[in-house]
C-alpha cells in the first residue's frame, strides 16, 4: 500500500506536466497561438536536436561558470559563517549588510561588473558568487546557532575546547542546514551565470539566447531555457546525492518515518 | 530513628564530592543559596525537589559550567570550583549525536580527552554487553527507542567518568513502564561499575527506590531543607507499598516539600 502510494505520488506531477505539454502542443497546432509567438513543445525539441552541438558548447561554458562560482561561494560562506559564529561582534556588524546587499537587484549590478571586469569569464563568475553566497551563508549560520545549548554544555562539561565543540558538534549539526542552502544556491548558480552572460561575452547560454532572440528564433530561446532548467535540476539532484552520501543517518530517518 | 535528619557535611567513607556553601544568583536574585552536600564513594544520593527550583543550576555549578557567587566545590578533597571536566553529567534529553552510531556516540568523551578514535572504540566495545547494547553498536540513534537512547547516554556518561556521575532527571522523559525498567537497569549497571551518583529527581518514589541518602531541596531561593537516609535500599514493589519505615520516610519527605 505504501509502495503504491509512493509511486502514485511520483506519478502525479508527471501526469500534470504531460497534460500541460499536450494542451500547449494542441493550442499551437490548432492556431490558437501563432507559432512565431509561441513555438510548440515539438518545435522546441526539434530545434534542440538540430542545434545540439552549439547548445552543448554554450551550456558547457555556462556550467563551468556556474560551478566555479558555486565553489567560490561555498568557500566564502564557510569562512564567513565560521568567523561570524566565533565572533558575535562580526555577525552583528556584517549580517544586516548581507541582508541589505541581497535587496539590490542583480540585474542592476551585473552591468557594473562588466564595466569593472570586462567581458571575460570573471564578471559572470562574480554574479554567480553574489547570487549563491547569501543562501549558503544564511543557512549555515542558522544551522550553527540552532545547536542545542544543553548539548554544548554537555561537551563543555567534558572539558571540550572551543575548536572541538565546533568540529565535533556544531559543524556536523549544521550540515543539514548547509545542504538546504546549497541546494537553493545550486539552482540559482546557472541562472546567475546566464544573467552575467546576457550583458555580453563570447560564449554561454545567455549569449546564445540573446543571439537567438535577435534572430527571432523563439524555438531556440525555448530550447536554451530547457537546457538551463535541465542543468539546474541536475545540479540540485547532484547535491542532494552528495548530501545522502555524506549524511547516511538522514536516509534512516526517512525509512523510520 | 532511622529516617531522622542527620548532621550535615558528615563524610564517613571516602568523600568524593563536597559542595560547601554554594550560592548562585541569576539577575541579582539568588536561585540557590548556601547549599552544602556531599557524596561518598559508591554512594547513590538523590536531590529531591519540585521542578524548576534550581536543582539543575546546582548541577551546572558542580560541573563547572557556571561559576558560583559564593561557595566551593571539592572533588577528592581538591577544590575544583568553576572547573569543567571533573565529573560526568547526564541530562534528561539523551543528547545523542544523530550522525554518529552508538559506539561513536559513546566515544565522544574519550575523543575530547584526546584518545585516538580506534582505541576509544575498543574501550567502548568492551562495555557494550554490560550496558545490554551488545548488538546495537552500529545502530544510529534514530533507530533506537527512548529507553535505549538513555542507555547509550548513560554509557557515554560512564565513559567520561564513573567516579562521580551527575544524573539530571535522566528518566524524566520516559513513560512510567520504561522508567521502572531503566531504574532497575541503572542499579544493575552501578553494581557492576561501582560509581558514585548524584541524582536529581522530583519523583519521591524514584528517589526512595534508588538512593542511599536523599537531600530535600525547596524554597526560593532553594536551600537544602533536610537530609534523610533510606532505611530499606532498593525496596521491592511490595515493600515500597507496605513497609512501615518507608511509609514514614515518605510522609517526612512530603512534610518538607
Amino acid at each position: 500500500m505504501r509502495k503504491y502510494q509512493n509511486t502514485s505520488d511520483k506519478l502525479i506531477p508527471i501526469v500534470f506536466l504531460l497534460t500541460i505539454l499536450i494542451l500547449w502542443e494542441a493550442a499551437v497546432n490548432l492556431g490558437v497561438v501563432e507559432r512565431y509567438v509561441l513555438p510548440s513543445p515539438t518545435d522546441i525539441i526539434a530545434a534542440l536536436i538540430a542545434n545540439g552541438s552549439d547548445l552543448m558548447m554554450h551550456a558547457g561554458t555556462t556550467f563551468f561558470e556556474g560551478m566555479t562560482g558555486l565553489l567560490v561561494a561555498v568557500c566564502l560562506s564557510l569562512i564567513m559563517a565560521i568567523v561570524m559564529d566565533l565572533f558575535p561582534v562580526v555577525k552583528k556588524a556584517i549580517y544586516p549588510v548581507l541582508v541589505m546587499s541581497q535587496t539590490v537587484p542583480i540585474i542592476v549590478i551585473a552591468p557594473l561588473l562588466a564595466m569593472w571586469f570586462g567581458f571575460g569569464i570573471a564578471p559572470k563568475i562574480f554574479v554567480v558568487v553574489l547570487v549563491c553566497f547569501f543562501p549558503i551563508t544564511v543557512s549555515l549560520i542558522e544551522g550553527l546557532q540552532s545547536v542545542d545549548g544543553e548539548l554544548i554544555n554537555l561537551v563543555r562539561s567534558m572539558g571540550a575546547k572551543k575548536r572541538q565543540i565546533f568540529t565535533k558538534i556544531k559543524f556536523p549539526s549544521a550540515l543539514p542546514y548547509f545542504f538546504s542552502g546549497l541546494k537553493i544556491a545550486a539552482t540559482y548558480s546557472i541562472m546567475g551565470a546566464v544573467i552575467g552572460e546576457w550583458l555580453g561575452g563570447k560564449a554561454g547560454l545567455g549569449v546564445y539566447m540573446l543571439r537567438a532572440r535577435h534572430a527571432f528564433a523563439l524555438d531556440l530561446v525555448f530550447a536554451s531555457i530547457l537546457v538551463i532548467v535541465v542543468l539546474s535540476i541536475g545540479l540540485f539532484y547532484g547535491i542532494a546525492g552528495i548530501q545522502r552520501v555524506m549524511m547516511p543517518w538522514e536516509k534512516l530517518k526517512e525509512e523510520e518515518e | 530513628m532511622p529516617t531522622g535528619p542527620l548532621p550535615m557535611n558528615t563524610c564517613q567513607n571516602k568523600c568524593v564530592l563536597k559542595v560547601l556553601g554554594v550560592t548562585k544568583e541569576y539577575n541579582h536574585k539568588n536561585i540557590i543559596q548556601n547549599i552544602n552536600i556531599h557524596l561518598n564513594q559508591g554512594e547513590f544520593v538523590s536531590i529531591l525537589g519540585p521542578s524548576g527550583c534550581g536543582k539543575s543550576t546546582l548541577f551546572n555549578v558542580i560541573a563547572g559550567l557556571l561559576p558560583p557567587e559564593d561557595g566551593q566545590v571539592f572533588v577528592n578533597e581538591k577544590e575544583v570550583t568553576g572547573e569543567t571536566g571533573k565529573v560526568s553529567y547526564m541530562y534528561q534529553k539523551d543528547l545523542l549525536l544523530p550522525w554518529r552510531n552508538v559506539i561513536d556516540n559513546a566515544i565522544l568523551p574519550l575523543e575530547i580527552r584526546g584518545i585516538p578514535k580506534k582505541e576509544a572504540r575498543e574501550t567502548v566495545k568492551a562495555m557494550l554487553s554490560i550496558f545490554q547494547l551488545a548488538d546495537d553498536g552500529k545502530k544510529y540513534p534514530i533507530q533506537l527507542s527512548g529507553g535505549m537512547k538513555q542507555r547509550v547516554s548513560l554509557l557515554r556518561t560512564t565513559m567520561f567518568s564513573q567516579e562521580i556521575m551527575l544524573l539530571d532527571e535522566p528518566f524524566g522523559g520516559l513513560d512510567a513502564i520504561t522508567r521502572m525498567k531503566m531504574q532497575a537497569y541503572l542499579l544493575e549497571i552501578l553494581n557492576k561499575i561501582k560509581g558514585s551518583v548524584l541524582f536529581i529527581t522530583h519523583d519521591i518514589d524514584e528517589a526512595i527506590f534508588l538512593s542511599d541518602r536523599i537531600y530535600i531541596i525547596n524554597g526560593s531561593p532553594a536551600q537544602i531543607v533536610s537530609e534523610m537516609v533510606v532505611p530499606i535500599k532498593h525496596a521491592s514493589p511490595e515493600e515500597m507499598m507496605t513497609a512501615e519505615a518507608l511509609r514514614q520516610l515518605r510522609s517526612d519527605i512530603l512534610k518538607c516539600l
